[in-house]
């Protein structure tokens, strides 16, 4: 089983559309995003109708659910700063958001050991809470029990990585943030997303194998980054996906 | 948020063609498959493709466990002699053309998929699964118990329950709330998309509305609607009689 999962597309068109042509030329059985397909650029409208079109199962992000209560009115559509980004999203991609589920669990029993693979866009305590390559391993594992989650997958700091952590029982879990399709931030300007690999252990006959790759794409940065200048929104956005921090 | 959810397509890929071309034009915002992709008819390799080429998230069924496998058992409870020698003739057959690759896919699907929602500060789970939480072979019937089935939903921590395997569809909203708190609960059987048994022979899927305002103390802010969809049933009925596969099973095509 191939899993593509993604995260943090930040209304980024060029990036988005890039990434979906990546994806598609690859074999994937299934897709998730983690939310956040909205903020820091112009295009909320189109990323949501493709997400529709595509009916891609997704979770909220933090910014995602920043549309809940947003009053706009045609002065605030002219309001430079970051507000802008939310203000532009239409009433029914508003409400596509405000329904997103926080957390999908993908419930596995393979080779008769059950496998929890937990989707959350921060984390399972919060939806802006970082969980980063370096978080404490006891603060992790403490988590990953209350969430009862072998496999964690999560995006929120637009930093990709995966660590396993081997518990107190001796059971190895598994973390895997997905990075950031449309506004990455670990110095590395291309776009990002991730796939999970899953197999049944074939040499013990016991539980699956694990494995994750990381996909870096690009995209047209100047296209992006110039609809942001082009827009009330802060110019320091474009600065920020060139310089990928 | 229209979730479109289907299951129980048993092979039948005009019937699975039919469905996706209905789910096209009704802007569901996501979608999922409630698992039994194999069993029944002869293309058993070509629904799975289908499916996985969608990348839609899909649960495994009894049969895609059996096959998955390999395994000569279904975990089918068949009735009479004679259904468990037809059932005998369509596993073995099934297990005869599905390929490796299609195989090992069936072999890896989640047993369950669990969506956490979290509305005006309310928290729900919408909980996935063939048969039942405990069994992914057990029927839960619309004229199961209340009591029994408000158990299985509590004890499963489900709010919205949706599930396939019997391939006869129907909603039942349960009160688990006490001391007059209504907690309304939400048992949906979604039907059978190529394969149904309530007497209508045309596919069956289900469209979850899940609203902004839905709350587990307004049954009426979460919406079920049925669809039914007409599909090529002589083309699915004939290729199981052109094939190894036992003529009874056509004809439960044409009854429905």
């Amino acid at each position: 089983m191939r899993i593509a999962i993604f995260s943090d597309i930040h209304a980024n068109l060029p990036a988005f559309e890039e990434m979906l042509a990546d994806m598609d030329s690859r074999p994937v059985d299934a897709v998730y995003c983690l939310g956040d397909l909205v903020g820091y650029n112009v295009w909320p409208n189109h990323i949501i109708a493709e997400m529709q079109r595509r009916k891609i199962p997704c979770i909220a992000g933090n910014h995602d659910v920043k549309v809940d209560g947003l009053v706009t009115t045609d002065e605030s559509l002219k309001e430079p700063g970051k507000k802008y980004a939310y203000h532009l999203i239409d009433e029914p991609g508003r409400k596509y958001l405000l329904t997103l589920p926080r957390h999908i669990r993908l419930e596995h029993n393979i080779n008769a050991k059950p496998l929890n693979i937990v989707l959350a866009h921060g984390s399972t305590r919060s939806i802006d809470e970082y969980v980063l390559a370096d978080t404490d391993e006891a603060y992790v594992l403490e988590l990953m029990a209350e969430a009862n989650a072998d496999v964690l997958c999560v995006g929120h700091s637009h930093k990709p990585y995966y660590r396993a952590i081997i518990d107190e029982h001796g059971n190895k879990k598994h973390i895997i943030n997905t990075g950031s399709v449309g506004k990455p931030k670990d110095g590395n300007p291309k776009g990002c997303y991730a796939l999970l690999i899953i197999e049944p252990n074939a040499s013990s006959g016991n539980g699956a194998l694990l494995a994750v790759e990381f996909i870096r794409f690009d995209y047209d940065i100047a296209k992006a980054a110039r609809a942001i200048e082009d827009s009330p929104l802060p110019n320091e956005f474009a600065e920020m996906l060139w310089q990928a921090k | 948020m229209k979730i479109a959810l289907f299951s129980d397509i048993h092979a039948n890929l005009p019937a699975l063609e039919a469905f996706f071309k209905d789910v096209e034009s009704r802007n569901t915002d996501a979608i999922y498959c409630l698992g039994d992709l194999v069993g029944y008819n002869i293309w058993p390799n070509e629904v799975i493709d289908e499916i996985r080429k969608r990348g839609i998230p899909t649960i495994a069924g009894n049969y895609d466990w059996g096959i998955g496998r390999s395994s000569d058992d279904c975990g089918c409870a068949y009735k009479t002699d004679e259904e468990k020698a037809m059932g005998k003739v369509s596993i073995s057959f099934t297990n005869e053309i599905v390929k490796d690759e299609q195989r090992n896919y069936l072999r890896t699907l989640p047993a369950h998929i669990r969506l956490e929602y979290q509305l005006n500060e309310e928290k729900f789970n919408v909980l996935l699964v063939h048969g039942s939480p405990r069994k992914v072979n057990e029927y839960l019937f619309e004229d199961r118990d209340e009591k029994s089935m408000l158990r299985i939903m509590t004890d499963a921590n489900a709010d919205i329950m949706c599930f396939g395997h019997t391939h006869q569809p129907y909603h039942r909203i349960l009160n688990s709330g006490t001391d007059g708190n209504d907690h309304f609960r939400h048992a949906i059987n979604i039907g059978s998309v190529g394969k149904p048994k309530d007497k209508d022979p045309r596919g069956g899927y289900v469209i979850l509305t899940i609203n902004p305002d839905s709350a587990l103390n307004n049954k009426d802010s979460i919406q079920v609607e049925f669809v039914r969809f007409d599909y090529d049933i002589e083309k699915a009925a004939k290729a199981v009689e052109d094939s190894p596969l036992p003529d009874g099973y056509a004809e439960m095509l044409r009854k429905g």
